[in-house]
């Protein structure tokens, strides 16, 4: 059934958010983000099935796209953020703070 | 019945290795628990007969991406001591889970009222290379060069924070 597939991707983003929220290690905040990133691909393409049009497969390889490009900088960031911190806690972006 | 006894499977695997990625301290262990997801949604996506979707799920998210990941894991060669504390997560899990299941509950109620649709291979090459190149090039020609300067932006980043510290010079 497709209402199965619909429920795993809220599942899915729901442990991402939790991910977000709860850890304070960069590399889990990132992957969580990733998490997220794939389950909204499971909701797209579960619709796309749904409606026998492949819009939603096109949706679901800009996502890869955007996912692939957001890796490279945000793993760029954080092997700066490292080099100068000696830390993975993400309490060092608040640097960032005016 | 098969493709039924798949989906559980996939399913249930999919959600173990994102609990693992949320629960395991080392980002090592969450790195590989996240490997389990991805390729458990990419039989997912194969399920719903999303053939190139599948193809590519395998090979950028759970090759390249991830391997990016536990590529720069490896090379900041992150050891117990380094990992931030992170005493008090169990209260934000909770804390989050209270936050969480209300607008989870609500969105599996309103999925439910999604007209049943069994999920059936689709024939006529739906989701194949050609069709989906098809609609790529014909409705989504704006987006798709909109994402290839996204990449390019990407690209141009990616060189500035390499090159910084020269620049600081």
């Amino acid at each position: 059934m497709i209402q199965d597939y619909l429920i795993l991707s809220v599942i899915l983003f729901s442990l991402g958010i939790l991910g977000v929220f709860s850890r304070r290690n960069v590399f889990a905040v990132f992957m969580s983000i990733e998490l997220m990133l794939n389950a909204a691909n499971l909701a797209f393409l579960a619709f796309s099935r749904l409606h026998e049009s492949m819009d939603g497969h096109v949706l679901a390889m800009m996502v890869m796209a955007v996912a692939a490009a957001e890796a490279a900088l945000a793993l760029a960031v954080v092997i700066l953020l490292h080099k100068h911190k000696g830390k993975l806690d993400t309490n060092v972006f608040s640097v960032l703070k005016g | 019945m098969f493709a039924e006894g798949l989906f559980i499977a996939f399913s249930a695997l999919s959600v173990l290795g994102a609990l693992g990625l949320v629960l395991f301290r080392h980002p090592m262990n969450g790195a590989m628990s996240l490997i389990v997801t991805m390729i458990s949604l990419a039989g997912l996506y194969a399920l719903l007969s999303a053939k190139l979707i599948f193809v590519l799920q395998l090979i950028v998210y759970a090759g390249a991406i991830m391997s990016l990941i536990l590529f720069i894991i490896m090379f900041l060669n992150i050891q117990d001591s380094d990992l931030p504390e992170e005493k008090g997560r169990f209260y934000y899990l909770l804390g989050g889970l209270v936050a969480i299941i209300p607008i989870a509950a609500f969105l599996i109620k309103l999925v439910k009222g999604i007209p049943a649709t069994e999920t059936t291979i689709v024939g006529n090459g739906f989701g194949g290379v050609k069709e989906v190149g098809l609609v790529l090039f014909q409705d989504w020609l704006l987006p798709f060069e909109i994402v290839s300067i996204l990449l390019l932006v990407a690209l141009v980043g990616a060189v500035v924070l390499a090159g910084k510290r020269r620049m600081i010079k």
